[in-house]
């Protein structure tokens, strides 16, 4: 029992973290905080199926095998982010912060409608890996084998990000523009390089959301992104904005007081678990306002 | 051809003026001291020059090529580099890893293990700490830092902002020794931005000196702080050109 609700928060936790990772890499170099990021997600899922107002989906690149599919999809990902960059963002990079983040809102509204346009609006069953819903035995408990692959890829994605921030040319780069922008830049250091780089990553991140989301749902809903944005965005608040390892922890930490809420919450307060939870975020935040690990600096962008 | 040279240079902010008409030139491996007042627009001459702040009018070059209406990174490239007013250094990355971050822009890489070295050996205390967070340095130590980063890059041409501010006496004789040696060394030619005109005459070199946005004062430091020119000049007593 609560070897498997460790499984759970684990895997709900880690979803969280590399959501919240998206957002909070952009953030970091351009202190934007992007809210079509809950919309890249919905985007990736989309691009598993045939575009079709049919009720059923017909898989597309959502067929093809694992090894094929996961690097397209996370391609897809970073492919988007990178045009939402070039096209939406770029021309507004010397824009206030507030015009910023409304072009976010307003380019999350385009891709959800562009979305509604290809796919229709009902929501649509989806099949993706079926056999991983298998329950495998560990330490006498039973955890679906899906679970312990997402608890796995999330750790792996921590780590593959974690080992090219700090090892990697663009990865130093990424961390010195993080903190001094401008002073980057006078060391030779490319801003379009940087920026770009940051929505690739995020935008693949995006799409390592949506490959786990489809798995454990069985669900493309045009409307899917919105709400876990909103956890991975509570998630970097509290984390504290433009920290990547407080994004991490604060996914997890969410994720974890989320399944334990459900599980210790008396049957009649669950249905308002969020409530709660939310309270929870609200008191950490009168506790530590700049967030449980505050950046290293906050200077404005470029 | 100057190494740099500066034409009719004017940067405002809003309508604040902070730089009008502002024009000299430096010659290939020579040190430029500039000077004076707080608010007379240094730091606003080294921004323009390394492209962070924006013209409002006036033209830079750097060995003939226009430099004006490039963006920094552009600038770096063309061999500048900058020891920023603050110092500016990543507190958050390690000592060496703030050296490194200017490295991208060369072409010789094969070079970057050595010039580390050298600049290890100039300031032995960089070395010592190379894997400690940079935000854990001390003033003096954050200097040569930010000295060694600029230095990383290899410019032909540096601008240090201050490099004096917040250091005790002892700690600037020793920045600006190991400054001139490597100037020496690579043939660097040198823009520096100080307030002692004794300080500059004691390292040697030009200084010009600001008031107001404009060049009130353009001569040998030596002669600023002989003549106490000066103090004139700050105060407007017929100094004025």
């Amino acid at each position: 029992m609560t070897l498997q609700l460790l499984f759970d928060a684990l895997s709900l936790g880690g979803i969280y973290a590399v959501a919240a990772l998206g957002i909070a890499l952009i953030f970091g170099v351009m202190k934007l905080v992007n809210f079509a990021h809950g919309q890249f997600i919905a985007f990736a899922v989309f691009a598993l199926i045939v575009p079709s107002t049919d009720a059923v989906a017909v898989m597309g690149l959502g067929a093809a095998p694992a090894p094929i599919l996961v690097p397209a999809i996370l391609l897809v990902g970073a492919a988007l982010a990178v045009l939402a960059e070039i096209f939406v963002f770029r021309p507004l990079r010397n824009a206030s912060p507030v015009a910023l983040m409304v072009a976010s809102f307003a380019l999350g509204v385009v891709i959800q409608n562009l979305l509604l346009v290809g796919y229709g609006g009902r929501p649509k069953a989806l099949s993706l890996w079926p056999e991983l819903g298998s329950p495998v035995q560990i330490a006498g408990a039973s955890v679906p084998l899906l679970q312990v692959i997402v608890i796995g890829a999330v750790l792996a994605v921590l780590a593959a990000l974690a080992l090219m921030l700090r090892h990697t040319r663009i990865g130093l780069e990424m961390r010195a523009a993080a903190e001094d922008f401008g002073m980057a830049r006078l060391l030779g250091v490319r801003a379009n390089a940087v920026i770009s780089g940051a929505f690739a990553l995020s935008g693949a991140l995006a799409a390592a959301v949506a490959l786990v989301l489809v798995a454990q749902t069985g669900v493309a809903d045009v409307r899917m992104g919105g709400q876990i944005m909103l956890v991975a965005f509570i998630a970097t608040v509290v984390g504290g904005m433009g920290s990547l390892g407080g994004a991490v922890a604060a996914g997890f930490a969410l994720g974890a007081a989320s399944v334990a809420l459900q599980a210790l919450l008396p049957a009649e307060a669950r249905p308002f678990r969020d409530a709660f939870l939310y309270a929870l975020v609200i008191l950490v935040l009168l506790l530590r306002p700049q967030g449980l690990f505050a950046a290293a600096s906050a200077k404005p962008r470029v | 051809m100057p190494k740099l040279g500066v034409f009719d240079l004017s940067v405002r902010y809003g309508k604040l003026t902070a730089l009008r008409d502002v024009s000299f030139h430096v010659a290939e491996g020579a040190r430029l001291f500039i000077s004076g007042p707080n608010g007379a627009g240094k730091s606003s001459l080294l921004g323009a020059i390394a492209g962070e702040v924006r013209a409002a009018h006036g033209r830079i070059e750097m060995d003939g090529d226009i430099l004006s209406g490039r963006v920094p990174e552009a600038i770096a490239r063309r061999g500048l580099s900058m020891v920023p007013e603050g110092r500016r250094i990543f507190r958050a990355l390690s000592v060496q890893e703030n050296l490194m971050v200017g490295v991208g822009l060369r072409r010789d890489r094969s070079s970057v293990p050595d010039d580390l070295a050298t600049i290890y050996e100039a300031f032995p205390i960089l070395g010592d700490r190379r894997h400690t967070n940079a935000g854990a340095l001390s003033g003096g130590q954050q200097q040569m830092l930010a000295i060694g980063r600029a230095l990383m890059t290899n410019p032909k041409l540096m601008l240090v902002d201050e490099p004096s501010l917040g250091l005790a006496p002892k700690v600037v004789d020793e920045v600006y020794e190991r400054l001139c040696a490597l100037q020496a060394l690579r043939g660097l030619t040198l823009v520096i931005v100080e307030q002692s005109s004794a300080r500059a005459a004691r390292v040697g070199g030009r200084m010009i000196v600001l008031r107001g946005g404009r060049i009130v004062a353009d001569g040998d430091a030596a002669a600023f702080a002989e003549h106490d020119l000066l103090k004139e000049a700050y105060f407007g007593e017929g100094a004025a050109a």
